[in-house]
């Protein structure tokens, strides 16, 4: 019997069984005819065209619409949209997709609308959009595997998917949602203005498409966008033209109401969480203030004293598994190697050779810490070179070139999101939270790992109770420092205007709530609550307080609480991020 | 033996290898994901695409979604369709679609595909079942019926989204063969004011225009019509106009037509009627006519100047909120074109006094002289792909090729024509949608055929439907898709083939007979609604009825005969392949009047005769009326309802199957509130709120925008629970429902989750 399951979702692979199977009674011999005329396609022959070398008729419509010459020196091709012929038949999106072989619900061009006036004058206007092959494209400065060209000539901005390795920083990037990531092949795609089209003397999908003319391809002086760019005039409702200077010539000769909003602009909808990052973002910055405390604490017995093994260990065993996490967040992770190719543009490459570094010489310094250090001292191919002063000099040296590079890795990350000029991830803000999770879980690793190696509460390895007891310190003041400020974020939800700061504060009260009373209470719980037992236990009186085990169970829970803090506080980070786009439709 | 030793210039050239391999490992600028993209030359005069749909063979055919009837050029590729591009010579569209048509292919592959015949068992669910038991079971079922309850206890439902041939072929099937009485098609929804109102003012339904009066006009006059919605590729028609024309929309809200244009009339809804005549009033007034025309062609005109006369300056004032400057605006407009045309869609067809407010318009294209020229015309612009076909060969209201069963001659005629038995033909006409829907109601009808339509989505008042519905013996549902709201009604479910699956022949809106072919392999056993007909010819004991209906080609010939002398006579036609090759041909095209080849661009009147037996247009009218349910203080708000975007069409069963297509349209229902509105009633943007009617409650996401006039709401109508709301009056003389107009109230639904 045949059922649903006998279609396919692709045409060329479909073939329809003709079996009938059950009772073949009185029709069967009609039946079994027009179930086989059904299937035959002759019908076709009588009709089909079979000039194959006729040149594209389509072309007499098309042929004032693209330029006839290629841009000069300053100058580049560029979309023109005629706002006042863009009246919303959205041809050009499903053009854009058939033309171009894409995925099911792959295009490269989208239609939204603003819409403002007064009740007597109402305005509405439909906004057609694609890739505005910028001046400055952020993709391109973004990519770190150099995957975005601008064309020397045309000046437009080509994706290479080849060279893609699917880490879509590009989509955060681009203030416009131009390039999307198209999971099924693990990269990202994006328009290229029909280049093989335009280089053919053939109008790109959506210029031959558009049943009013509204598109077209013109050649604009780079100086001319600039100007525009810096008198900020683009689009309204779209994002600014000042950081990437937008291409594309909006026109129009009727008046933009003053209250113009996009449709979309109440639609507030969580961002993806790209959880292959939180996880690296939050170990990384662990890994290194770990590796921070361990190698920077005062030691009993003097700063030459290696630090505990478990410490170094501990960093190093986060640093690999924050790696290790990290290209799973890639659509291609084998080619991930490639990551160090944009170290010239992209904060990204930066980002991924600095942990590069930091990994491997945390493992040095470990080897150093270790026991294996003294003991090759035996063999006289090493105690050739090096004695215990040396090694520790080298210690030092590793030490603190790690916590360079830790530091350093951990700017960069910040920059990575910086550099997409998302108010929500401003330097400043996202500074304070990546270092202040540095510091805090740091701070929280190195105590607990104290109190699981040393001996009773307060005589820990670390010179006593008084560093313990600042590390507990430096916890609960970090802890703060973080939840109060992420916790007055949350006073924008009740701003009038709908800013970004309101969206974030919205989709956090709204949408995240569950995430943002978790990250509260786990943050809360492990940085000030546990950790203030802790430093209540433990004081000048060690006998007063808990029990030893007592306090390394708690010091395990403050720690695992506070990590979970931070892992919820970075998924809200990336989800309830509000998304920059050209205006869109309602939803 | 000897070792083959690896000379030394194959080393160099394995290390340069190794080396070109490390470099592309690095960076590589092209390979397999960027060919997937890299586009080919184009062939046969079609655009360059990606290699893996690059065509082997093209053809023509015209579009199965609306009645602009645009031609695809379908990409082949070993026979089957691969993808399609819309036809550069094609006269409709000169190249454009919107993108239902570009999409046109999509809605085949759907994995919701009916397949085999399903038939509902014994637990109450529909569950496969073969062709020979589902053939047996409507013959016995529906049979039983009639036996038990008269011939006439089963009825059928139809569309205007299959061809003229196999909408002939269920009409016929269902009333000379299986002797139903009543049927009638999903055409009353949309176009059957059209119908009657251009029957009554010129004696046939004729409309009047070809689409190269859009290029024509100097003034186009669009009443309740939002082409760039509705009918994007007529809108480029009106784009391509040279005369830099005056274009007004006459529409409640700031549509994208109405941005478009250069004069819009926001009138009250419902107030059109008044508005034009007493434009008509003004116009006759300052002697702004054609008396010349009226004389000559036109008769009762006194009647109506004198009637008109009720309908001053002021009273339109009162009525349609519209200054008093607005109108004389209008005035002036219409007294000032020399080639004036005026088009209508829903906004009129949808109305409690829709035959009217059309013939309003009619008769102002009458006494200002402006129709039979260029550019000119009363136009009714048509809804689905067939509309016109059903018009006029579906054989429910009108006997087949738009005669009359009451009329023995006619009957005679097309038993003749058709070689059947007169006494097949029934001498009374069929009773409408709505009253079959009463006569279920009343237990007279018991069993209904569902062919290509969805009213448990469309119909007005749904839940009246659903109920009605329930209450059949029997439902036989013939779709595409098993997962229709109607499909999920069904006792027995018919797999049917889709466009582009078989042949036939599509009418549009300018009259134009455009051919459809089989480009794609139905899925499993689904075979196209022809093929259904003559199977169930065959298992009801008419197949000799039908002897020579054997194929779509072969019963178009018989529509050709029974059309002729008809002023829809297309006696003179060729084959499909004639057709074909002309870019369709616009009827009349009799025998007589046969040249070669057909003019592309045909308008009717040209001569300024018409259908009525003394070759004069009448003029119809009579007083409005107010709408049926205004609102009031419980129900303060009027629900306008319409199309929400070019990528959906009405009930969504085929354009919610494209992935692209559902990127173009918000995926949840959603009304359109003013700002003034929201504010009083405390509604945020983008909040869920509850939409009251008499009927019903549903939720939807408040749009706040000044598109929609304050007291006004709209919603689209393609989400299904949208006609919960509506309220079911009708056109008294097309029954045709007035979806356009019904009172709700609007709250706020706080915290609500989907």
């Amino acid at each position: 019997m045949n059922s649903a399951s006998n279609t396919s979702s692709h045409p060329i692979v479909r073939s329809p069984s003709l079996k009938v199977v059950g009772s073949q009674k009185a029709p069967a011999d009609l039946l079994s005819l027009l179930l086989r005329e059904q299937q035959s396609m002759t019908a076709v022959d009588r009709f089909v065209s079979h000039e194959a070398s006729t040149p594209h008729t389509q072309a007499r419509y098309y042929r004032d619409l693209i330029p006839g010459v290629a841009p000069g020196p300053g100058q580049q091709y560029a979309f023109e949209v005629d706002l006042d012929a863009c009246t919303g038949c959205k041809s050009c999106v499903a053009a854009c997709h058939s033309l171009n072989g894409l995925d099911d619900n792959e295009s490269f061009r989208s239609v939204g609308m603003i819409h403002g006036g007064k009740s007597d004058a109402g305005f509405q206007q439909t906004v057609t959009s694609s890739c505005h092959h910028c001046a400055e494209p952020a993709c391109l400065t973004g990519c770190p595997v150099n995957a975005y060209e601008k064309d020397p000539v045309t000046g437009i901005v080509k994706h290479l998917d080849d060279q893609c390795i699917g880490c879509q920083y590009c989509t955060l990037m681009c203030p416009y949602d131009a390039p999307k990531y198209n999971s099924a092949r693990g990269i990202v795609r994006k328009c290229d203005m029909c280049s093989d089209r335009l280089s053919a003397g053939e109008a790109p999908a959506c210029v031959q498409s558009c049943p009013s003319e509204a598109i077209r391809i013109r050649i604009v002086d780079k100086a001319d966008a600039l100007a525009a760019s810096n008198a900020g005039s683009f689009l309204p409702g779209a994002p600014g033209p000042q950081d990437t200077i937008p291409t594309t010539v909006y026109k129009t000769e009727r008046p933009v109401p003053a209250n113009t909003l996009p449709a979309d602009f109440f639609s507030i909808s969580p961002s993806h969480s790209h959880m292959p990052l939180v996880i690296m973002l939050v170990l990384t910055q662990l890994a290194v203030g770990a590796f921070g405390f361990a190698h920077l604490m005062p030691r009993p017995d003097g700063p030459s004293n290696a630090p505990p093994l478990s410490h170094a260990l501990f960093a190093l065993a986060l640093a690999g598994l924050a790696l290790v996490v990290s290209p799973m967040h890639l659509g291609r992770p084998l080619l991930g190697f490639r990551a160090v190719l944009g170290l010239r543009r992209s904060w990204l490459s930066r980002e991924i050779l600095a942990f590069g570094h930091f990994a491997p010489l945390s493992a040095l310094y470990a080897l150093l810490v270790s026991p294996l250090a003294t003991a090759a001292l035996k063999y006289p191919i090493v105690s050739q070179y090096l004695d215990v002063d040396r090694i520790a000099w080298l210690r030092n040296v590793v030490g603190t070139g790690a916590i360079a590079t830790g530091v350093i890795g951990v700017f960069c990350s910040v920059m990575v999101y910086a550099a997409t000029r998302r108010p929500h991830w401003s330097v400043a803000y996202t500074t304070y939270k990546f270092f202040i999770t540095t510091i805090v879980l740091g701070a929280s690793a190195a105590f607990m790992l104290s109190v699981l190696t040393g001996g009773e509460p307060g005589e820990a390895i670390f010179g006593g109770s008084k560093i313990q007891k600042l590390l507990l310190l430096a916890v609960m003041v970090a802890a703060f420092a973080k939840l109060a400020a992420e916790g007055l974020g949350l006073r924008h939800y009740f701003d009038k205007r709908t800013t970004n700061e309101k969206r974030v504060a919205t989709l956090m009260v709204r949408d995240l709530a569950p995430a943002t009373v978790s990250r509260f209470a786990a943050g809360g719980l492990g940085g000030l609550v546990l950790a203030g037992l802790l430093w209540l236990s433990i004081g000048a009186n060690a006998t007063s307080g808990l029990s030893n085990a007592t306090v390394q169970v708690v010091a395990i829970a403050s720690f695992a609480f506070l990590l979970g803090g931070e892992l919820l506080e970075r998924f809200l980070f990336f989800r309830a991020a509000p998304a920059s786009r050209m205006p869109g439709g309602l939803n | 033996m000897t070792k083959p030793t690896p000379s030394p210039k194959g080393l160099a050239a394995a290390a340069k290898k190794l080396k070109e391999l490390g470099t592309s490992a690095i960076m590589q600028r092209t390979g397999p994901l960027t060919r997937e993209l890299l586009l080919s030359p184009g062939v046969f005069g079609l655009a360059k695409v990606p290699e893996r749909i690059k065509a082997d063979q093209t053809t023509t055919m015209v579009c199965g979604f609306c009645s602009t009837g645009c031609g695809l050029s379908i990409h082949l590729k070993e026979g089957t369709a691969v993808n399609l591009s819309p036809t550069t010579e094609y006269p409709v569209n000169l190249g454009m679609a919107c993108p239902k048509g570009w999409e046109a292919l999509t809605p085949l592959y759907a994995p919701d595909r009916a397949t085999t015949p399903m038939l509902r068992n014994a637990s109450g669910k529909l569950v496969p079942t073969t062709w020979p038991v589902a053939l047996e079971t409507f013959v016995s079922k529906f049979k039983g019926i009639q036996e038990k309850h008269g011939k006439d206890a089963i009825a059928f439902l139809g569309t205007g989204q299959i061809p003229s041939e196999e909408l002939a072929f269920l009409g016929s099937l269902a009333k000379f063969g299986m002797g139903v009485i009543d049927g009638d098609g999903n055409t009353r929804q949309c176009m059957a004011t059209a119908v009657v109102a251009y029957k009554q003012a010129f004696g046939f339904d004729a409309p009047p225009y070809s689409y190269q009066d859009f290029e024509e006009s100097d003034t186009i006059i669009l009443v309740g019509a939002n082409l760039c919605i509705a009918h994007p590729i007529m809108w480029e028609r009106v784009c391509r106009n040279p005369h830099k024309p005056e274009i007004v929309v006459i529409d409640p809200r700031k549509t994208e037509t109405a941005m478009a244009a250069t004069q819009h009339v926001p009138l009250a809804p419902k107030s059109d009627l008044t508005l034009f005549y007493g434009i008509a009033n003004l116009l006759i007034e300052r002697g702004a006519i054609d008396k010349n025309f009226i004389e000559n062609h036109t008769k009762d005109f006194e009647d109506y100047r004198t009637h008109v006369k009720k309908y001053d300056r002021e009273r339109v004032i009162r009525e349609t909120g519209l200054s008093g400057e607005a109108i004389d605006r209008l005035v002036d407009t219409i007294a000032r074109g020399k080639r004036v045309s005026f088009w209508w869609t829903m906004g009129i067809n949808q109305s409690h006094e829709g035959v009217r407010t059309a013939q309003s318009l009619i008769n102002l294209a009458l006494i200002t002289g402006n129709i039979g020229r260029p550019g000119t015309g009363a136009n009714s612009i048509t809804g689905q792909c067939n509309a016109m076909g059903s018009r006029l060969f579906a054989n429910t209201t009108n006997l087949l090729g738009g005669h009359d069963f009451t009329n023995a001659e006619h009957r005679d005629k097309v038993a003749g024509a058709l070689g059947i038995d007169v006494q097949a033909i029934p001498d009374k006409g069929s009773a409408t949608y709505d009253q079959i829907l009463e006569k279920i109601l009343k237990g007279k009808i018991r069993g209904l055929w569902v062919v290509a339509t969805n009213p448990a989505h469309s119909w007005i008042n749904q839940d009246f439907l659903k109920d009605v519905a329930s209450r059949l013996d029997f439902l036989v549902v013939q779709d595409m898709y098993h997962s229709t709201e109607t499909a999920r009604l069904a006792h027995l479910l018919l797999p049917s083939a889709g466009w582009g699956e078989k042949e036939g022949t599509f009418i549009n809106s300018e009259r134009r007979i455009g051919v459809l072919k089989k480009v794609s392999r139905a899925p499993g056993q689904a075979l196209a609604d022809f093929q259904i007909f003559r199977l169930i010819a065959d298992a009801w004991g008419c197949g000799e009825m039908f002897k020579d209906w054997t194929s779509p080609e072969a019963v178009f010939e018989l529509l050709k005969k029974v059309s002729k002398g008809q002023p829809c006579d297309i006696s003179g036609l060729g084959d499909y392949a004639m057709l074909d090759r002309h870019g369709g041909v616009q009827w009349p095209y009799p025998e007589a009047a046969k040249v070669a080849p057909p003019e592309q661009q045909r308008r009717l009147f040209a001569d300024g005769r018409f259908f009525h037996a003394d070759g004069k247009a009448k003029f119809c009218f009579e007083d409005s009326r107010p709408m049926p349910e205004p609102t009031d203080s419980k129900y303060p708000h009027l629900l306008l309802t319409g199309r929400g975007s070019s990528s959906q069409w009405h009930t969504q069963t085929r354009t919610g199957k494209s992935a692209v297509l559902r990127k173009l349209y918000p995926n949840d229902i959603y009304v359109e509130i003013s700002p003034n509105d929201a504010r009083d009633l405390k509604v945020e943007p983008n909040e869920w709120v509850n939409i009251h009617s008499r009927r019903a409650t549903v939720k939807a996401r408040a749009f706040v925008t000044h598109t929609v006039q304050p007291g006004q709401v709209f919603v689209p109508m393609h989400y299904s629970e949208m006609n919960r709301l509506t309220f079911p009056s009708f056109d008294p003389y097309s029954r045709q429902p007035s979806y356009k107009a019904c009172a709700v109230r609007i709250a706020p639904v706080r915290n609500y989750e989907e």
